[in-house]
């Protein structure tokens, strides 16, 4: 709970509707989508406008409380649950498209826009955003710039921070700065670059200027089925190296796919089948038939049992469907669910899907897997049931088992749900001291005081300064109290 | 954001070359003790990208590697700065033609690497400025991108690993080789387009493409006006184009005041379609059409385009714009008896000039009236190239915006004793 | 915890696994109109059902004002349904979660009110209905207003009547409808009695319908009359019955049948709305009709989840579920058959989709399909016709500030869209749109679907002509 002073003034920023101090209401911010974590805030505040962030943020550090910004809460590494009583600042009432100038493909907007909703919004002039993550429907560009989100057709696009172009920011000290802007041309260090992808740890981004680009002229899609999930990996890899560069290829195993079906989303898969692939090509109407050809034929070499192709924009939305609602359709079987998002190089796919499913096999569990396989990042989820305790035990260590392998095959821990809390403690997996000390670093640059989403991203053991009063013989305080995750 | 004040023609105290991070490493902590300032560069074909006036003619010849570089003539002093050259960084250390990807020393030349890469029909679509016969490393240091950008992404959206020796010689191996990666920040960003100033690049992953099976330019001649508003036309057409530029002079080849040069890569039907879509759109046939090679060819040309100026600008606003961030250019140029070329799509012109015989401060006072009009527009102007006594005046960037001191904390992060010379970007 | 919300927490508890469903994903958030406008996690279908959970749990108690404020806030639209990759079955959830709450604490005297009045059948007319209940709770002015003079006895003539009088109606030249000369719209009311008895003179004529029920044996179909629409709407229903008939359909009496108990249900009073259940399913079986026809989607809706409802009920369970898997919406039965196209009505309405056809019963298509078939009319488009009009059962009443909200940003988008004529299909919706038109000083009528459709059968002669 927040001192009753603080909450007075935020009050008298935000409006008495937009502070939650009672802490029965504040449950509902203890977690995000990766529900394995659960820390209750000290207060929620719900600004509209930049100056409101600001002098909230100023408020809530005079009484020397941590801050955690929070979008949708779509987020699958606990990157907006706060710890250590921190007060939420949610964007939800940031909803507003400031403007889109069709002329320059470009809009600016707050935060808090939900990411489909541009998407719409650009659709009268012949426009979208291109970074698509599954979670479109309620994800807002403020969590996209956070976490460099992807998306399916990110294979072709490119991920988040290729269209991010500027941004107005609020620091931990209350200052508000304009990265770029107007383009991205701005000479001097790529501030925004550094910026997107920071998981609310440098500041809290209140407005944000994005490129579009024009809708597609015509698109196709296929939907590869397979009996063995490495030979539809084998088609993804078959189909890069002919030089083709279809705009998304997805693959969702057996286990998906039979969750999915007996959803309300049923899209059709066979439930038989151990992997479905569903490639998409977009572009210019000319061509496109012949590109999808020539990927049929991939699959058909690589082993598919069957290549469908959707008739109809109907059948394409229903494919797609699939894809986009498995994370959700998998709650049918199980009550908890860990989602990895390890990325590989692509070659290396049809081994490390073999390595994945032995891993799950070794300890018993059912490993999900829903990913984009176009770019090797992978969604492991594995399914559980918390109130189980050797499950929990036995998740945990196939977690690490898989994370490892992945990051063998020389990839990485995360391709696009970012690190949060959930993997921080798996950093020094892919970093070493000095990569991990400069880390600190730039995020002390950006907020000295750890103000911002302390506790998320580097692992404290890591952190030069804890180090260094370590070695002071000055035990005792933590920067930051991580509770231990309840599933770790 | 303080900016460094550019030096005279530069003489570099010697030339080193080390052959792995470590030497670098070796290097820059030696020069750190002495207090010497070290300047990185690649094969320094265009060291002016790095904000440093340097006179390529200094470069010297490799002089037996191994341990921390061999030394070229003595250049003075230890003010004058020490070149760190990433040239012997040249080994391929991992290309899977499969992924996509491809890991390579700093120093390997971007000629080198497309020869490498034209047997597997792929390429590194790195079109900035000298992205011809300079090093991966400096283009990646310099992070400038050309007109393919609008198609293939910035130089930045395609760097996916570094491997750098801060100013401090601290190693660091940031990012990774996977096309996505969001484990921890974002540090690969920072050092692209950093120009040298937080640490000398040693190693570099990027992402690669398919060379695309149809390569076709269309040249549309015209009047300065009617080719702005052509290219205008072609940036906002429905069909997607990969670069769109408007050339003045001769340069485009097409005997008219200016040309607007419009890019088609894609597969053989779609650039068939794309080409038969623009030329309606245009409302007239082009003046001139390349085809594969000879298109190929005609762009790879353009990358050189400003090899050898004494002045080079560069200016940028929002593409729709276009028309008068040209005017502003056509004024440098008109100064410098130079010539512009724009890359429509991003909104970006590039002007160049010799200044041999010409009034300096004159030339100066241009340049600083010309970033003045761009910056009421929301625009900016850079320079890459100038006499030193211009540069002093007018300064390479005209400074930072509103970051807070963001950016000196930064460079104070990586290069607390200021030893590598840009101080900063 | 009292005991008796110990109990009750254990009936939530039951339903444990369906809170598990929940991933917590988030994708029901933008759908769900208290969370676009409040911005409050705890105002949305994902946080509501953290709450439950957390009662569930034993971390909250059910009488905390958190739980009872958050629960009660909600409109029971069900946008977040259709929206939910996990299929979490929110409307249950939610009635099981008011009942939980309701126990735990009185509910305010105005929703027991409100409740009461519509289980027993009080109110045979609206105006009386108004009148009551403004006397018993003292609402705020707006919905006095809303539900007063200048809206009701309006109200009870709006549709075929506006509709005669509307400008665009006026624009169809009289001779292009001979089989309906200018006659008083409201006659065709005086001649049924108001209770879903098909009127006995409103048979079809003869040719059109004779090859229609020649070709499927025709359908018997019970209609549900309804405690709201058989005071408020009886042209609705007569309207309905009208329109079946006309594309074979034998609407067949059903005595004893009462009100659904979809009320009851989503404020949580669970027991009373099994009651209700039991006597229509009775009512209903008695009849022995083929299909259930509804032209209130609130009603349907719940009636469609009897099987639901009284699962636990040994001696009802089965037959509950056989009756529900019989109930059709009036679209879904007249799009089945068409429907019949009938003569011009030449004017711009737009669709507003009731939640609880849209998004409760997945009913999106067959309206747009009834309304197409009608020649002349033009759908224009709304904007957000998909979201909730804030009448939501008695919520504009028990909420009114942000009942009033949702409503206005409807109304808004209705006078945006240009439409003439609004057309629904739940007497709710038409209720809480037609009141808030009013209040904003609009003329635009708000019919029900089966209106539009009786109007064109009317024009086109297909029912008994009249004689002058
Ligand atoms: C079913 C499902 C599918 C998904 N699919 C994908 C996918 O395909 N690709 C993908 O990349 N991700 C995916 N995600 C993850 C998630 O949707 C993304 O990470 C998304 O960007 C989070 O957005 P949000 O608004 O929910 O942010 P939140 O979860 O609320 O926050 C995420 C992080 O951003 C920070 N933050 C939020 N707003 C701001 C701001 N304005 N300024 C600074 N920091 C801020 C928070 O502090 C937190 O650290 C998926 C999630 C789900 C549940
Ligand atoms: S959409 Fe369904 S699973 Fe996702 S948060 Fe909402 S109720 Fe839960
Ligand atoms: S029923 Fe409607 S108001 Fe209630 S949570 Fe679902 S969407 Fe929101």
């Amino acid at each position: 709970m927040i001192p009753k002073a603080l909450a007075v003034s935020l009050t008298g920023i935000c409006g008495p509707d937009g502070v939650i101090a009672d802490r029965d209401r504040l449950l509902v911010y203890e977690s995000d989508a990766l529900t394995a974590y659960r820390h209750r805030p000290g207060a929620v505040v719900l600004p509209r406008t930049t100056d409101e962030v600001r002098r909230a943020v100023q408020a809530i550090t005079r009484h020397g409380l941590p801050i955690v910004p929070r979008g949708a809460g779509t987020g699958l590494s606990g990157g907006a649950v706060p710890l250590g009583g921190a007060v939420v600042i949610g964007t939800a009432r940031m909803n507003r498209i400031l403007s889109i100038d069709a002329a320059n493909r470009r809009a600016v907007l707050q935060p808090g826009v939900i990411n489909a909703e541009l998407s719409a919004a650009a659709a009268a002039h012949g426009l979208y955003y291109a970074p698509d993550p599954s979670s479109q429907t309620a994800c807002t560009i403020g969590g996209n710039v956070a976490e460099n989100s992807g998306g399916p057709h990110c294979l072709k696009y490119g991920v988040t921070s290729r269209y991010v172009t500027g941004l107005t920011v609020v620091l931990a000290d209350g200052s508000v700065v304009r990265l770029g802007g107007q383009g991205r041309e701005a000479p001097g260090y790529d501030l925004v670059g550094l910026f997107v992808g920071s998981e609310g740890c440098f500041g809290i981004a209140t407005e944000i200027e994005v490129g579009l680009l024009p809708v597609p002229e015509g698109v196709r899609t296929l939907l590869g089925i397979f009996d063995r999930i490495e030979d539809a990996g084998r088609a993804v890899s078959d189909i890069v190296s002919a030089g083709l560069l279809p705009a998304a290829m997805e693959i969702i195993d057996g286990p998906t796919i039979r969750a999915v079906e007996d959803s309300v989303f049923a899209a059709g898969y066979p439930t038989d089948a151990e992997a479905a692939l569903v490639i998409e090509f977009d572009g210019l109407e000319a061509g496109l038939d012949a590109e999808a050809a020539r990927a049929a034929e991939f699959c058909r070499c690589a082993g598919a049992r069957e290549v469908r192709s959707a008739k109809d924009e109907e059948e394409r939305l229903a494919l797609w469907k699939g894809r986009k609602k498995a994370f959700g359709a998998m709650g049918r079987i199980a009550p908890d669910l860990l989602v990895q998002d390890a990325t590989v190089p692509r070659t290396t796919l049809p081994a490390i899907l073999k390595g994945i499913s032995e891993i799950g096999k070794r300890y018993g569990l059912v490993v999900a897997n829903v990913f984009h396989a176009g770019d090797g990042n992978l969604h492991p989820n594995i399914l559980f049931d918390r109130r189980d305790e050797d499950e929990l035990e036995r998740v945990e260590r196939a977690s690490k088992e898989i994370m490892q392998i992945c990051v063998d095959s020389g990839g990485t821990i995360t391709g696009e749900h970012g690190v949060g809390l959930d993997k921080k403690h798996h950093m020094p997996l892919i970093y070493g001291e000095a990569e991990l000390d400069t880390m600190w670093g730039i995020r002390r640059v950006f907020d000295p005081g750890e103000v911002l989403n302390p506790g998320k991203v580097l692992p404290e053991e890591t952190d030069p300064a804890a180090r260094a009063s370590r070695d002071d013989g000055a035990v005792g305080e933590k920067p930051a109290a991580a509770p231990a995750p309840a599933h770790a | 954001m303080s900016e460094a004040a550019p030096a005279a023609a530069l003489v570099p105290d010697r030339v080193v070359l080390p052959e792995s991070a470590e030497e670098v490493q070796a290097v820059v902590l030696e020069a750190g003790e002495a207090g010497t300032r070290l300047l990185p560069a690649g094969r320094g074909t265009w060291l002016g990208a790095g904000g440093w006036g340097v006179d390529p003619g200094t470069r010297s010849e490799p002089g037996g590697g191994g341990e921390a570089g061999g030394r070229s003539e003595s250049g003075g002093g230890t003010d004058n700065p020490r070149i760190v050259s990433t040239e012997r960084l040249d080994a391929v250390h991992h290309y899977e033609p499969a992924d996509l990807t491809l890991t390579a020393g700093a120093g390997i030349g971007l000629d080198h690497l497309a020869r490498v890469l034209e047997p597997n029909g792929q390429w590194l679509p790195f079109d900035g400025p000298a992205c011809d016969t300079g090093t991966l490393g400096a283009a990646v240091a310099s992070g400038v991108s050309g007109p393919l950008s609008a198609r293939y992404g910035a130089t930045r959206d395609n760097v996916l690993g570094l491997e750098v020796v801060t100013g401090d010689g601290r190693i660091l191996r940031i990012g990774g080789r996977v096309v996505k990666n969001v484990a921890g920040y974002d540090l690969v960003r920072l050092f692209t387009g950093s120009r040298g100033s937080l640490g000398v690049i040693t190693r570099v992953s990027v992402r690669l493409f398919p060379r695309p099976d149809a390569d076709v330019t269309l040249l549309f001649g015209g009047d300065a006006a009617g080719a702005v508003a052509a290219a205008r036309r072609v940036c906002t057409h429905e069909v997607p184009v990969a670069a769109v530029e408007v050339i003045e002079g001769d340069e485009g080849g097409v005997g008219r005041a200016a040309a607007v040069a419009v890019r088609l890569l894609g597969g053989v039907d779609e650039v068939d379609e794309s080409r038969a879509r623009i030329v309606a759109a245009a409302g007239a046939d082009p003046s001139a059409a390349l085809e594969g090679g000879e298109s190929r060819a005609f762009h790879e040309r353009r990358i050189g385009w400003e090899a050898g100026a004494g002045v080079v600008a560069r200016l940028a606003a929002l593409p729709d714009r276009l028309a008068e961030t040209l005017a502003c250019a056509r004024a440098v140029a008109a100064q410098t008896g130079g010539a512009t070329s724009a890359d429509a799509m991003q909104g970006v012109v590039r002007v160049k000039g010799s200044c041999g015989e010409g009034d300096l401060a004159a030339l100066a006072e241009g340049l600083l009236r010309g970033r003045r009009e761009m910056a009421a527009a929301g625009g900016t102007l850079t320079l890459s190239q100038a006499p030193a006594e211009v540069a002093a005046r007018v300064g390479w960037t005209g400074g930072g915006g509103e970051e807070g001191g963001l950016t000196s904390r930064i460079k104070s992060l990586f290069d607390p004793d200021s030893t590598l010379a840009p101080s900063c970007p | 915890m009292s005991a008796a919300t110990d109990t009750l927490t254990l009936a939530l508890k039951e339903q444990e696994e369906g809170l598990l469903n929940c991933v917590h994903c988030g994708f029901c958030l933008p759908a769900c109109p208290t969370y676009r406008r409040l911005g409050d996690e705890a105002d949305s279908p994902r946080g509501r059902l953290h709450l439950m959970r957390a009662v569930v749990e034993d971390r909250l108690s059910a009488d905390s004002d958190a739980f009872q404020r958050h629960i009660s806030r909600c409109l029971g639209c069900r946008a977040c349904e259709p929206v939910c990759p996990s299929g979490v079955a929110y409307g249950q959830l939610l009635e099981l979660a008011r009942q939980v709450g309701g126990e735990a604490r009185r509910p305010p005297l105005l929703n027991r009110l409100l409740l009461r009045v519509f289980g027993t059948g009080w109110i045979a007319r609206p105006a009386m209905f108004a009148a009551r209940m403004l006397r018993a709770t003292g609402i705020p002015a707006l919905s006095a207003r809303l539900l007063s003079g200048d809206s009701t006895p309006k109200g009870a003539r709006l549709g075929v009547a506006m509709l005669a009088a509307s400008g665009s109606a006026g624009a169809l030249p009289e001779a292009a409808d001979p089989a309906h000369p200018a006659s008083d719209p409201a006659a065709g009311s005086d001649r049924s009695s108001g209770n879903g008895t098909p009127p006995a003179d409103s048979t079809p004529p003869a040719a059109p319908t004779a090859a229609l029920a020649a070709s499927p044996p025709p359908t018997t179909v019970g209609l549900l009359t309804g405690c709201v629409q058989a005071g408020l709407f009886s042209r609705v229903n007569e309207a309905t019955a009208r329109v079946l008939e006309a594309n074979g359909y034998e609407v067949v009496p059903v005595p004893g049948q009462g009100c659904c108990g979809a009320l009851h249900a989503h404020a949580g009073d669970l027991e009373a709305a099994r009651a209700m259940a039991r006597r229509n399913v009775e009512a209903f079986e008695t009849a022995g009709v083929d299909l259930l026809a509804m032209n209130a989607s609130g009603c349907g809706a719940a009636m469609a989840e009897y099987g639901t409802l009284l699962a636990h009920d040994d001696r009802m369970a089965e037959r509950a579920a056989a009756l529900a898997a019989r109930v059709r919406d009036v679209s879904e039965l007249l799009a089945a058959r068409g429907p019949l196209p009938g003569a011009e009505v030449p004017m711009q309405v737009t669709w507003d989709a009731p939640c609880h056809l849209l998004h409760a019963q997945g009913v999106a298509s067959p309206p747009t399909t009834v309304l197409n078939a009608v020649p002349g009319l033009e759908v224009l488009p709304l904007a957000g016709a998909q979201e909730c009009c804030g009448g939501a059962g008695i919520y504009g009443l028990t909420h009114p500030r942000l009942g009033g909200w949702i409503g206005a940003d409807k109304v808004r988008s209705v006078l945006d869209s240009g439409a003439a004529a609004l057309v629904t299909g739940n007497p709710g919706c038409m209720m809480q749109i037609g009141a808030g038109l009013r209040l904003r000083g609009s003329s635009v009528p708000v019919l029900h679907l089966v209106e539009i459709l009786d109007e064109s059968y009317r024009r086109a002669g297909r029912y008994r002509p009249e004689v002058p």
